[in-house]
């Protein structure tokens, strides 16, 4: 009988089920059923709270040790999966057998722990130049949690700016603020729009959060709503932090409005705050009522300038990185990532990059070296590296626009062309069209050109994918090679 | 465990409070609105006759928070039986029936959509009390052929039903537009009822009554009131948005008080702690400048260009908007694609002696000025093909970039159009 109650009904989708965590190794597999009750000794015991951790995790690791199964009978498939989505197993990864992570400093070099320090998961403990916002989210994030009212933010900013940074590190002063009894008490939840299959699971994340269970996104919505609209006497705040807002948005936008609809219920006591990157995404993207609900406090994050850049990645370098890295070759990376985008993940990659390059010391040629990769023109390269017949193609296309003033070509006038310059630099064995079919669509491929499948064959449409400066350019430098 | 600060609020935490946007008991401005449906419900009621209503308005002009409050009175809640769905919150068009069932305790005799519908129409021609349904949102049950729509619109003329049927949503003609079957039989067609947005004098009285509440008054001195109050009902007058500026108003005025005890202890470092006391309890108003400086934040549109252009906005970018504004002053051609864009741009960085960005870089580049809302792209098959649209005033742009030295160049240079 256990085999046929253990049948699951519906198709289960583990991507919904696995979640993204790193996990420590000291996790025990299962645990037995824990009674719904948030005891503030929990988060007393482990002071590197966290606040990526669920509720569920610091409760189960502290009931772990109580009763651990002496013997473990293994499991049929459905009665796994039953216990996956009860929160019950937590997923766990393979350790590595092999300790090979040496933990000993003294053999790395100034220059691996400059690097070790660059990299980008690295999140400092505060924020270098984004004090002001901080200030601002803070303040607004303390006034709700002390009125003990819901609301909604909205924070945007283009990538790499510190957004989500900047939110959390707010939380996580927020949380060391509760734990010295100088706020009243919160639950944090994060959802992630890209981390979603579909913007409806947001409900199935959110409830897993709090009670750790995975149920069907229909159980979870009609939960939530339960838990949001009903007062309850003992409900304490909770702070929603919803990343990649664009992404949850649908025709419908029931989601959204859902979402932003909950913190003006009173008894729901929701903190929502949105992030996304686009600046005017409620007037571009919401409805009107959404965009209503979403209210006006709102908070931009400009790109960083090259001071603040150079700023931060002096910031994660430390005292250390003096000697690894010389001043001035950060103040390149800095201007040139500043002049693209102000995205300082590309400041910190770069300088990783020349990290990589350098052998003991970075200095300015190992930044532009790097610059050279990573802001990199390939096409004159690639143009270079063609086939003399694909070079003669690609002058034949280029001079077909410069003759019909059209960017659109056809392969036929282009052909004409190729037959002209063919014969001027005396090529004798011009290809026949068949074969000047394949090598269009090889540059197509590469995406020099863009054209259209082959079967139109004399009346396939050509476009230049590289502007034609670059084909004299790539040409015309090569050409005193090749004669001489 | 209460914390200690809860003690020693002061009156701008409260104000703060009192200003939230979550439901309320009494709604000032809306009496005339109350007292209609008011009277809808009882003249149907003493009737016993069914009826329907359509309510229409744009957000935040208080039409659910009237009827949330209705639906809490107890006087008709005697009488009639209250049901409250809100459609965004169904799972699909259909399923509303479900959640109507489940909402008053019937037993469809199936699972399917057809056993809910039988079940609720059963219920319907037996009820013992008269049915109140609102629909909250009710634009998103809307479908291309709206069965469902007509379904439910149905219902009041249903032999033997007692149902008061109350739909809400934001457009005006909701029911004409997409319901134009209704206004062949007159016993179907809902009556309208508009909820227009909110007056001057209505956004200065909700302020009052809430600051009245908790007896906060002196915080917003009237001249603010007015002022905020005049901006916001000549937008949108929504009262979502006048509560939110209010706030927003109470949060700066904090942060500046706070700001200015910081710097005010610092000087006073050796004063008693009695004095110090004194100072905190003073409260100053909120000021009028404080108020417009929100308002100028909120409505003065997006288009500060003039102190992004300085600060904080990467010089490629300051590249290709000017690129861009270029060949759109010059050009009559205005349709521009990204390639054309990006060939003008070379030449410009060429000239100016700056490294350019290869195109895929550049299309990155385009994307990240898109987030701003100054442009827009429209998408073609190819990055080369995108459109690139200028979203903000031509004029405006110009005058913002002609001022400084770089860019002013780069807009009387017509010989990179290369033409």
């Amino acid at each position: 009988s256990r085999l046929a109650e253990g049948t699951p009904r519906r198709s289960i989708q583990l991507s919904n089920i696995v979640e993204q965590r790193v996990f420590q190794d000291d996790e025990i597999i299962s645990t037995p059923k824990r009674a719904r009750s948030k005891k503030t000794t929990t988060a007393e015991e482990d002071k590197e709270y966290t606040p990526k951790k669920t509720p569920t995790r610091s409760r189960r690791l502290s009931t772990a040790s109580a009763a651990a199964p002496a013997t473990p009978t293994p499991l049929t498939p459905s009665q796994k999966l039953k216990k996956i989505r009860a929160g019950e197993i937590s997923p766990t990864m393979e350790q590595r057998k092999t300790d090979t992570a040496n933990p000993d400093k003294g053999r790395k070099s100034q220059l691996q722990l400059a690097r070790e320090q660059l990299h980008v998961s690295v999140v400092p403990q505060s924020l270098p130049c984004r004090e002001k916002e901080f200030d601002n989210i803070y303040n607004f994030l303390e006034g709700k949690i002390q009125d003990q009212c819901g609301g909604c933010m909205y924070v945007s900013g283009v990538p790499g700016t510190g957004k989500t940074a900047t939110v959390s590190g707010v939380i996580r002063t927020l949380q060391g603020m509760t734990r010295q009894r100088k706020l009243p008490e919160f639950e944090f939840l994060e959802i992630n729009g890209m981390r979603l299959t579909e913007p409806r699971q947001a409900y199935v994340q959110i409830y897993k959060q709090l009670t750790g269970k995975t149920v069907s996104w229909e159980q979870a919505h009609t939960l939530l709503e339960k838990r949001f609209t009903t007062p309850a006497p003992r409900r304490i705040t909770t702070v929603l932090l919803v990343d990649e807002l664009d992404i949850l948005c649908n025709r419908r936008q029931d989601v959204v409005y859902n979402l932003l609809d909950w913190p003006t219920k009173s008894a729901a006591r929701l903190v929502v705050i949105t992030i996304a990157n686009t600046m005017d995404l409620p007037e571009r993207l919401l409805m009107g009522k959404v965009t209503s609900r979403l209210g006006l406090t709102r908070l931009t994050f400009q790109p960083y300038t090259h001071k603040q850049l150079q700023e931060i990645v002096s910031a994660r370098l430390g005292l250390a990185g003096s000697e690894a890295f010389k001043g001035e070759a950060v103040q390149l990376v800095a201007r040139k990532v500043a002049a693209v985008s102000g995205d300082a993940r590309r400041a910190l990659d770069i300088c990783r990059r020349a990290t990589e390059i350098a052998k003991d010391c970075v200095t300015m040629l190992h930044v532009q070296q790097a610059l050279a990769e990573m802001i990199a023109s390939a096409k004159v390269q690639a143009i270079k590296n063609c086939s003399r017949l694909e070079q003669i193609f690609l002058q034949a296309v280029a001079a077909e626009v410069t003759r019909t003033g059209v960017e659109e070509t056809t392969f036929m006038g282009v052909y004409q062309q190729l037959e002209t310059i063919a014969a001027i630099m005396g090529v004798s064995t011009l290809p026949p069209p068949g074969r000047a079919l394949r090598l269009c669509s090889k540059l197509g491929a590469e995406r020099l050109l863009i054209s259209e499948p082959s079967r139109h064959d004399l009346y396939q449409k050509i476009l230049l994918n590289v502007s034609t400066d670059d084909i004299h350019y790539a040409l015309r430098v090569e050409q005193p090679m090749t004669t001489t | 465990v209460q914390v200690e600060e809860e003690v020693k609020r002061n009156k701008y935490q409260n104000a703060r409070r009192v200003l939230n946007s979550a439901e309320t008991q009494n709604l000032p401005g809306r009496e005339q609105q109350l007292q209609e449906l008011r009277d809808f419900f009882t003249s149907h009621l003493e009737k016993q006759s069914s009826g329907s209503l359509y309510v229409s308005g744009q957000p935040g002009t208080g039409k659910t928070a009237c009827l949330s409050l209705l639906l809490r009175d107890t006087e008709l809640s005697k009488r009639l039986q209250r049901v409250y769905i809100n459609c965004t919150s169904i799972a699909s068009v259909g399923a509303v029936y479900k959640k109507l069932c489940t909402e008053l305790h019937l037993k469809p005799t199936g699972r399917t959509e057809r056993d809910h519908l039988e079940a609720i129409q059963r219920h319907l021609r037996t009820a013992k009390r008269m049915l109140l349904l609102v629909l909250d949102e009710i634009d998103q049950l809307s479908t291309a052929r709206q069965a469902v729509l007509y379904t439910i619109f149905e219902w009041p003329a249903l032999p033997g039903a007692r149902i008061l049927l109350v739909g809400i949503a934001n457009s005006l003609d909701l029911t004409d537009r997409t319901l134009t079957r209704l206004n062949a039989r007159c016993e179907l067609k809902p009556r309208l009822m508009h909820f227009p947005p909110y007056t001057k004098q209505q956004i200065v009285d909700i302020f009052k009554s809430r600051l009245a509440e908790a007896d906060l008054l002196d915080v917003f001195p009237p001249v603010t009131l007015q002022l905020l109050a005049a901006k916001v009902s000549a937008i949108s007058g929504d009262v979502r948005r006048a509560l939110d500026i209010g706030r927003r108003v109470v949060e700066i005025a904090e942060q500046q008080k706070r700001d200015g005890e910081k710097e005010f202890n610092m000087k006073a470092l050796n004063l008693d702690a009695e004095q110090q006391q004194q100072t905190e309890d003073i409260l100053k108003p909120v000021q009028v400048t404080q108020v417009a400086a929100v308002l100028n934040k909120v409505y003065g549109a997006s288009q500060n260009l003039e102190e992004d252009i300085e600060a904080a906005f990467p010089l490629q970018q300051k590249l290709m908007l000017c690129s861009l504004v270029l060949m759109l002053r010059n050009e009559r051609n205005k349709d521009i694609s990204m390639g054309r864009l990006h060939e003008v741009y070379r030449r410009v960085c060429s000239k100016r002696n700056i490294l350019a960005l290869d195109q895929a870089e550049f299309a990155g580049t385009v994307d990240l000025v898109e987030t701003r809302g100054i442009i827009r792209i429209m998408r073609k098959k190819e990055p080369r093909l995108h459109k690139v649209l200028l979203q903000w005033d031509e004029g405006e742009v110009h005058a913002a970039l002609s001022d400084k030295q770089l860019i002013a160049s780069i807009l009387n240079d017509t010989a990179c159009l290369g033409k």
